[in-house]
C-alpha cells in the first residue's frame, strides 16, 4: 500500500453502519480475522518476500501495527485510523485492497468484522493448528449421563448441537451398528450369524457392543483393512512409473505395515521407524525395511534425463510426502518461494529436504531395485533367476551360429564388421554390438519388426531369444529386494537452496538440516539426522502431527474430515466446527501413548458413531458437519471388491505376499505400454484375495479401483463421486459377476432355504445384514420372475452368463433357475444400501 | 427400453421432493451435494459464484479436439520453411543463436551442426502458407488453419512437456485441460462422457512415449472430471459390456427392480445420494447402447472413409481416432484429447519422418474439411501439435545418413488451430533464421491455454479451484490471451 487516502472518519463508521449490525462480542482473531488476511492479503503482503507489495507484512503483529509513512496499516483501537479499513472501502479502483486484479473481494461483512476487531484493540493471535495441543475440558456439563449414552466425543458433539438448537440422531439399529462398524473395523461385512449373535445379546445387553468391537480389532483383518490409507499415503505401488515402468519388490514392507498395524504398533514408533529405522542403534532388518516408505516414490528412467534432476526430484518428493502426511503440511510451493499464506520458507524448505539428502540414491537407474537396497530374497528366488539366465545363454548360443551364417564375415571379426553394422535406426547399437544375451527387450523388439516379412526364419530365432530374456528378466526382478534408506557413509551432501525448484540452479545460500523454524526446535539431544526428524514430529510440543492423525482416522470413519482439508492444516485449510473434539482426540492420543486401536475404539464407541444416518426431514446440514446423524456414504471401491467377494464365499484369506492379478479385461497394460507389458491374469485363489494385494501398476492403476489415489504422489484424501462409469463396473466387472453367480449357487444349494422368499431373506441378511421388507420382497419376487422367463426362453444365454469367472460352477443346478438367481444377486450387490455404509 | 412412465414420475418425484425440501430449508441445501453429479449438463462451476459464472462471455467455441503429437514433430522440417538454412548445411550454428541453452543429455554440450529441413515445401491456398511436400492433406486445408509458429515451452523431456502443455504444471498431479472443462461448463451430451480421451501409435513403434493416465487426470478435481479413456481395442469403454449372456433385456429388467429397490430406500431414508446413484445406473444404461452405436461406422460414406485413410478401419489408428473425434464431436463431448506417439525421431528422422507424415496427414485434414463440410467447425476447435519441437541441428552421425535426426527442442516450434473463433489462414508469430528462438510474438504454453479458455468463454485467471489453501488454474499465474488469432 502506498500513499495515504483521507478519508473522513464517519464516512468509515457510516459505512460500517451499512454494512449491518455489529455484534456484542469483537472477533477472534485466529478464528475469524486470520482467514479474512491470509484469502484476501497475504499474498502480496505476507511471507513470500518475492511477491511483497509496498513493504509491508500484515502477517506479522509488529509489522502491521507500525507506521508506514506516518499512516498505521492497523491502528489498534481505532479502525478509523487504520490504513488497511480505508483501503478496503475505497471505491478507487487505484486504491481498493485487495485489487480487483486479483480476483479477491472482501465483502461489508468481513469489513466491518475487522473494524470491530480492531477498535477492540485489535488482539493478535495464532493460527490455531500451530499452538501446541492443549486437552481441552469436556464440553458440556452433562458428564453423567453422557458417560451412559457414549463417551466424552459426545460431550462436545452434543454441546455444538444445542448451540445450534438441534438433537443428535437416535441410535442406529444393532443390525446397521454391526454391519457399520464391521466394515469399518475390518473392511469386511459381518455374518449372518455373527449378525444374529450380536442383535441378541445387544438387546440384552448393550456393552455387547464393546465387546464386538473388542473383537473386530483383534482381528487379523483389520491390518488389511486398515493399511489402505496408508498405502495411498505413502504411495506405494508395484512399480517405477514413468517410462519403462519396471517392477519393484517392495510388498515386504507393505507385510511390515499389515503387521505393525495388527500389532498396534505406537504411532510414535511407527512414524520413528519408517523415516529412520536404519538410524536406530543396532537397527535390526525390521526396522530398516520400515524405511522403504520414504523410496516408494516414483523413479523416472526416462531416456535424456539428467541422473540429478532425477534425484532432486526424489528428494522433493519425499519432503512433501512427509509434510503432508505427518504435519498437514502443504510445502510444494516452497520449493521456489516462501510460502504465500503459512508461515514456512523457501529454506524451511530446503532445510526438510536436507534431511533426506544423505543416502548413495544418485538418480541413476530405471530399475525397481536401486541401491540401497535390503535383500529380502529366498533361496528359490536365486535358483529360479539362475535357471533362467542359464537357459538364456543356451539361446544365445543359437542365435550367436544363426548370426554367423546371416551375416557372413570373416573369421574373429565382431558382428559390428558384417552387414549387421549397416542395419539402419537403433539396430547397430541394439543388435549388432551386442552379444544375444546382453541384448535388451526394446532392442530384439525392434530387430523383430525390422526383420518381419524379410527373414521369418531369423524373426523365430529372435522370438525364442526375447521370450528367453523376458523370462530371465522377471525371475531377477522378481528375486525380493525392497529399497530402503541408509546414509553415506562419508555424510550428507550440500543442500543448496535451488533457483525455482531447478536442480541446475543452485543458489549461494546452503542449508543444513532443520525443521521449520516457525515451530519448536528439535527435542533436546535429538540429532541432526532423520531420526532426529522423525523424534521432532512426535514430539509432545509438535502442534499438528496428532491432530492431522486423529483427523485422518476420523475422516476414514466419517467420510470427512473434522478437518475437510485433511491435506492442509495451513491457514487457508478449513477451521473444525468441532475444533475442541480434535484438539481432545489428539492429545488424548498421546497421553496414552500413540495407542492407534485405543483412538479407534474411542470414536466407534461414541454414541455420535452409532447414531441412525437416517436423513432427518428437518436437517439443514447437508455435508453433516456437525455430526447430528451417523455418516453415510459408499464404500470405498476397494471395499466394494472385497465386500462382493466376501458375500459370496469366494475371498480368499491370505495375509501378504507378493502381489497377484485378479481379472483385468485384455490389452490394458499392452496398450499402455506399446506392446512391452503384458497382463497375464492369476489363478485359483490369486484371483479372490482382497484388493490391497491386487497389482498396481504405476502407469496404469488397476481397472477395477476408482475414486482413489493414483498412488504417483502422496495422497491423503481420497475423491467420491458417483458416475455411469462406477455403475458400470459393479455391473459388469467379472469378479462381481461371478461373486453374484456362486452367490446365487450358495442360496440355491442351500437346504435349509425351502423358498424364494427364504433366499430373498438370506441374501440379504448376507450383504446388508438385514431381511427385506415385505415390500422389497414383492419386487424381489416380481423381478425373478421376470428374469426366469426371460433365461427359460434363451437357455444359451443361461450357460454362457453361468461361465463367467474361473471357479468352478454347479452343473447340477437347473441353468435358466440358476441364471435368473444370478441376476438378482448381481442386483443386490448394486444396491444402494450394499454399495453405501449407512 | 426405459423406466415405464408412472415409475419415472415416482422417481422424479421422490427426488425432486427431497430437493425441494432442502433447498426450501437453507441455501447449502443437502441435495445440493447430490445435485452436483447429477447436473452435469450444466457444470458445475457454473453455479459458483467464486469464479463469476461460467462461462465469463460468449463463448466462440463448445467443444475442442486436441490432436496431440507426441514426441514432438519437427517444426521446420513441416511449417517453419528456412531455405537460407541450407548455406549453413553441415555448419555449427553460431553461438549468438544458440546461446547454449539446454538441451536433452543426448546431444547436451555436443556439438550443434545445422540440419536444414528434410524435405522440399510448397506454398497453397490462398493464405499461401508454406507445407513441406509430405504433407498434400494438410496442405489443402491451411486457409481454415492459424498456424502459430512462436511457440515455445520451458520442459525439454517428454512426460514434463506433455504434462506441462497438458495441466499447466510440468510434475502428474494437476487437473488436465479437459478435465478443467468438464468442471467448468459440464456436458453437452447426456449419454457419453464430457472428456474422451484416445491414443495411437505409429506401426513401426519405433517411438517409446508412454501415456501416462496423469495426462487426462483430474488431480484435484472431483475424479468424474477425469478423462475417459476409449482404449484401442475390445469395448472402447471398460466394462461397458454387458456379461456374456446378460441380454439388454434382462439387464433392462435387472435394473428395473434395482430402481425399485433403490427408490424404496430412498422414500425410507431420505438420502439424496440414492436419487444420484439411481439415476448414474439409469445413464449407465444409456451409455451401453450409446457407446455402440458411437463406434458402429456402418452409416458413414465411403468417400467420408476414404477421406481418412486406410487406417480408418483399424480400431485404435489415428486415422480410426480422428474420425471417431468427429462423431464425439457431433454428439455434444466437450473435450476430445487424440494422442499419437510417433514423433521422437532422434536418430530415425530419415526413416520415420515420411511415414508418420503420410500417417497423420491425411487423418487430420480430413477430420478438419469433415467438421467444416457438416457446419461442426464454426463452434468447435482443432488443435494439433507437439510438447516440443526438434533441434535445428543434427543428432548423430551426418555421414550416416539412416541414423540422422533431432533432439528435443523446447524453445520455439510450431503448432496450429483451426475452427471456432480461429481466424483462418493466418500465420501468428515467426523464429529466427534457423527456427531456434521466437523472432516475434513468442507464445508460451500458458498464453496458448489462456487463449484455448478465451475460445470457450473463460477468463483464464478467474477460472479457479481451491486446493491446498490456494485459488489454482490451468495457467498456472501466467499467461495471456493471443488476441492476433482470435477472429
Amino acid at each position: 500500500m502506498k500513499g495515504r487516502i483521507a478519508f473522513p472518519f464517519s464516512v468509515i463508521t457510516a459505512a460500517l453502519i451499512a454494512a449491518g449490525p455489529s455484534r456484542a462480542e469483537p472477533a477472534n482473531f485466529s478464528r475469524e480475522i486470520l482467514p479474512i488476511l491470509s484469502e484476501n492479503c497475504f499474498h502480496c503482503h505476507g511471507q513470500d518476500a518475492q511477491a511483497r507489495k509496498a513493504d509491508l507484512r500484515l502477517d506479522i503483529e509488529a509489522d502491521a501495527k507500525k507506521a508506514v509513512d506516518g499512516a498505521f496499516p492497523i491502528a489498534a483501537g481505532k479502525s478509523g485510523m487504520s490504513e488497511i479499513m480505508k483501503r478496503m472501502l475505497s471505491t478507487d479502483p487505484d486504491e481498493v485492497m485487495p485489487p480487483p486484479k486479483s480476483n479477491r473481494k472482501v465483502t461489508r461483512e468481513q469489513i466491518s468484522m475487522i473494524g470491530r476487531w480492531i477498535d477492540a484493540g485489535a488482539k493478535w493471535g495464532e493460527h490455531w493448528a500451530f499452538t501446541r495441543v492443549e486437552k481441552p475440558k469436556l464440553g458440556g456439563d452433562e458428564g453423567g449421563r453422557i458417560k451412559e449414552e457414549g463417551n466424552e466425543i459426545d460431550s462436545f458433539v452434543r454441546m455444538k448441537l444445542a448451540e445450534k438448537g438441534m438433537k443428535p440422531s437416535p441410535p442406529a439399529s444393532p443390525e446397521t451398528l454391526i454391519r457399520r462398524v464391521t466394515l469399518d473395523l475390518t473392511g469386511l461385512p459381518p455374518t449372518p450369524d455373527e449378525v444374529a449373535d450380536f442383535t441378541s445379546s445387544y438387546r440384552l445387553q448393550p456393552s455387547a457392543f464393546e465387546a464386538l468391537v473388542d473383537r473386530l480389532l483383534a482381528s487379523p483383518r483389520y491390518g488389511e483393512r486398515w493399511v489402505w490409507e496408508w498405502l495411498d499415503a505413502s504411495r506405494y505401488a508395484d512399480t517405477n512409473g514413468y517410462q519403462g515402468d519396471n517392477d519393484r519388490t517392495a510388498w515386504p514392507w507393505r507385510d511390515w505395515v499389515i503387521e505393525a498395524i495388527n500389532d498396534n504398533m505406537p504411532y510414535d514408533k511407527f512414524t520413528t521407524w519408517q523415516l529412520a529405522g536404519d538410524l536406530l542403534p543396532n537397527a535390526t532388518k525390521e526396522q530398516k525395511l520400515a524405511t522403504a516408505f520414504v523410496r516408494n516414490h516414483m523413479i523416472n528412467g526416462e531416456g535424456g534425463r539428467i541422473p540429478e534432476e532425477n534425484r532432486i526430484e526424489y528428494l522433493f518428493d519425499q519432503a512433501e510426502t512427509v509434510a503432508t502426511v505427518w504435519l498437514g503440511l502443504t510445502m510444494q510451493c516452497t520449493r521456489c518461494h516462501d510460502h504465500k499464506f503459512d508461515p514456512l520458507t523457501m529454506k524451511d524448505y530446503y532445510g526438510l529436504v536436507a534431511y533426506f539428502n544423505g543416502t548413495p540414491v544418485d538418480g541413476q537407474g530405471r530399475g525397481g531395485q536401486t541401491a540401497p537396497i535390503l535383500d529380502m530374497s529366498t533361496p528359490a528366488e536365486e535358483a529360479r533367476s539362475q535357471q533362467a539366465q542359464t537357459a538364456l545363454n543356451q539361446i544365445g548360443k543359437n542365435v550367436e551360429a544363426f548370426e554367423l551364417k546371416k551375416f557372413p564375415r570373416p573369421a574373429g571379426k565382431g558382428l559390428e564388421e558384417s552387414e549387421a553394422g549397416k542395419l539402419p535406426g537403433n539396430l547397430t547399437a541394439t543388435l549388432a554390438k551386442v552379444a544375444p544375451v546382453k541384448r535388451t527387450v526394446d532392442g530384439i523388439l525392434e530387430a523383430i519388426g525390422y526383420f518381419k516379412e524379410k527373414d521369418d526364419a531369423y524373426v523365430a530365432v529372435l522370438q525364442k531369444l526375447l521370450d528367453a530374456v523376458r523370462r530371465r528378466d522377471t525371475a531377477k526382478g522378481s528375486i525380493t529386494r525392497v529399497m530402503v534408506m541408509e546414509d553415506r557413509k562419508e555424510g550428507p551432501r550440500d543442500t543448496f537452496l535451488l533457483m525455482k525448484g531447478a536442480y541446475d540452479a543452485p543458489t549461494t545460500t546452503k542449508v543444513t538440516s532443520a525443521t521449520p523454524g516457525k515451530f519448536s526446535p528439535l527435542p533436546a539431544g535429538a540429532p541432526r539426522n532423520r531420526l532426529g526428524l522423525a523424534q521432532w514430529i512426535v514430539a509432545r510440543d509438535n502442534p499438528l502431527t496428532a491432530r492431522v492423525t486423529v483427523n485422518r482416522y476420523w475422516q476414514s470413519l466419517f467420510g470427512i474430515g473434522l478437518v475437510k482439508t485433511a491435506e492442509d492444516f495451513g491457514v487457508q485449510g478449513e477451521r473444525p466446527v468441532h475444533m475442541d473434539l480434535l484438539d481432545y482426540l489428539a492429545a488424548d492420543f498421546m497421553e496414552h501413548g500413540w495407542d492407534v486401536k485405543r483412538l479407534l475404539k474411542m470414536i466407534v464407541m461414541s454414541g455420535t458413531y452409532r447414531q441412525s444416518s437416517r436423513v432427518n426431514g428437518s436437517d439443514t446440514d447437508p455435508e453433516n458437519r456437525l455430526l447430528a446423524r451417523g455418516a453415510r456414504f459408499r464404500q470405498p471401491s476397494f471395499m466394494l471388491r472385497d465386500q462382493a467377494l466376501a458375500i459370496s464365499g469366494l475371498l480368499a484369506e491370505k495375509t501378504g505376499g507378493p502381489a497377484v492379478k485378479p481379472y483385468q479385461p485384455e490389452g490394458i497394460w499392452e496398450e499402455a505400454s506399446f506392446g512391452k507389458i503384458k497382463y497375464t491374469p492369476g489363478t485359483g485363489s490369486d484371483l479372490y484375495r482382497r484388493s490391497l494385494y491386487t497389482f498396481w501398476r504405476r502407469i496404469v492403476g488397476p481397472t477395477m479401483v476408482f475414486d482413489n489415489a493414483t498412488r504417483q504422489t502422496c495422497a491423503v484424501k481420497a475423491g467420491r463421486t458417483n458416475t455411469p462409469l462406477h455403475a458400470l463396473t459393479t455391473l459388469n466387472e467379472p469378479t462381481f459377476v461371478e461373486c453374484a453367480r456362486v452367490l446365487a449357487e450358495r442360496l440355491l444349494e442351500d437346504a435349509a432355504l425351502s423358498d424364494d422368499a427364504a433366499r430373498f431373506d438370506r441374501a440379504y441378511s448376507l450383504a446388508m445384514a438385514r431381511k427385506p421388507t415385505a415390500k422389497e420382497k414383492e419386487t424381489l419376487a416380481a423381478t425373478l420372475g421376470k428374469l426366469r422367463a426371460g433365461f427359460m426362453r434363451t437357455p444359451d444365454e443361461a450357460v454362457k452368463l453361468l461361465e463367467v469367472g474361473a471357479s468352478p460352477r454347479e452343473t447340477k443346478l437347473n441353468t435358466a433357475e440358476h441364471a435368473a438367481w444370478t441376476s438378482l444377486c448381481l442386483l443386490v450387490l448394486n444396491l444402494d444400501e450394499v454399495l453405501s455404509k449407512e | 427400453m426405459r423406466l415405464r412412465k408412472t415409475e419415472e414420475d415416482n422417481l422424479d418425484h421422490s427426488f425432486h421432493q427431497t430437493r425441494r425440501h432442502f433447498f426450501g430449508k437453507s441455501a447449502l441445501g443437502i441435495g445440493s451435494l447430490a445435485l452436483g453429479s447429477l447436473l452435469e449438463r450444466q457444470g458445475h462451476a457454473m453455479q459458483s459464484p467464486e469464479i463469476g459464472g461460467l462461462p465469463h462471455f460468449a463463448p466462440k467455441a463448445k467443444r475442442v479436439i486436441y490432436l496431440f503429437m507426441n514426441g514432438g514433430p519437427p517444426h521446420l522440417d513441416m511449417f517453419d520453411h528456412k531455405p537460407q538454412m541450407e548455406k549453413w548445411r553441415g555448419k555449427e550454428i553460431p553461438e549468438s543463436v544458440h546461446g547454449n541453452k539446454r538441451q536433452s543429455t543426448m546431444t547436451q554440450g555436443k556439438g550443434k551442426s545445422t540440419l536444414p529441413a528434410f524435405t522440399g515445401f510448397k506454398r497453397h491456398g490462398r493464405s499461401g502458407a508454406w507445407v513441406c511436400d509430405f504433407l498434400p492433406r494438410t496442405a489443402e486445408i491451411v486457409d481454415d488453419v492459424c498456424f502459430i509458429k512462436s511457440m515455445h515451452t520451458t520442459q525439454v523431456n517428454h512426460a514434463p512437456a506433455i504434462t506441462f502443455f497438458l495441466t499447466g504444471g510440468e510434475q502428474p498431479g494437476r487437473p488436465s485441460m479437459g478435465s478443467w472443462l468438464s468442471y467448468g461448463l459440464g456436458s453437452e451430451c447426456e449419454d457419453l462422457p464430457a472428456f474422451v480421451v484416445m491414443t495411437s501409435r505409429d506401426k513401426e513403434a519405433s517411438c517409446g512415449q508412454l501415456f501416462y493416465d496423469f495426462y487426462w487426470g483430474s488431480g484435484f478435481l472431483p475424479s468424474r472430471h477425469q478423462g475417459v479413456k476409449f482404449r484401442g481395442n475390445g469395448d472402447p469403454v471398460l466394462y461397458i459390456a454387458n456379461p456374456d449372456g446378460m441380454s439388454r433385456s434382462v439387464r433392462r429388467t435387472m435394473l428395473d427392480g434395482l430402481a425399485e429397490l433403490n427408490q424404496q430406500k430412498l422414500h425410507d431414508f431420505g438420502d439424496p445420494e440414492i436419487a444420484a446413484r439411481i439415476a448414474q445406473y439409469e445413464m449407465a444404461y444409456k451409455m451401453q447402447a450409446s457407446v455402440p452405436d458411437l463406434t458402429d461406422l456402418s452409416d458413414e460414406p465411403k468417400h467420408i472413409l476414404d477421406m481418412y485413410g486406410p487406417d480408418v478401419h483399424r480400431q485404435g489408428s489415428f486415422a480410426y481416432n480422428c474420425l471417431m473425434a468427429r462423431r464425439l464431436a457431433e454428439r455434444g463431448v466437450r473435450f476430445t484429447q487424440v494422442m499419437h506417439a510417433g514423433w521422437d525421431h532422434h536418430r530415425n528422422l530419415s526413416t520415420q519422418f515420411e511415414i508418420q507424415c503420410r500417417d497423420t496427414d491425411a487423418p487430420a485434414a480430413a477430420l478438419v474439411k469433415d467438421l467444416k463440410q457438416r457446419g461442426l467447425l464454426e463452434d468447435t476447435l482443432v488443435i494439433w501439435g507437439g510438447e516440443f519441437g526438434r533441434t535445428p541441428f543434427l543428432q548423430g552421425d551426418v555421414t550416416n545418413l539412416k541414423q540422422l535426426g533431432r533432439d528435443h527442442h523446447p524453445y520455439v516450434f510450431t503448432t496450429w488451430m483451426a475452427g471456432a473463433g480461429v481466424k483462418p489462414g493466418i500465420s501468428h508469430g515467426e523464429s529466427d533464421d534457423f527456427a531456434y528462438n521466437p523472432a516475434s510474438h513468442p507464445v508460451h504454453v500458458h498464453d496458448f491455454q489462456a487463449t484455448i479458455m478465451h475460445l470457450l468463454g473463460i477468463d483464464h485467471e478467474k477460472f479457479t479451484f481451491r486446493f491446498q489453501g490456494r485459488q489454482f488454474r490451468l495457467t498456472d499465474v501466467h499467461g495471456s490471451v493471443v488476441k492476433n488469432v482470435l477472429s
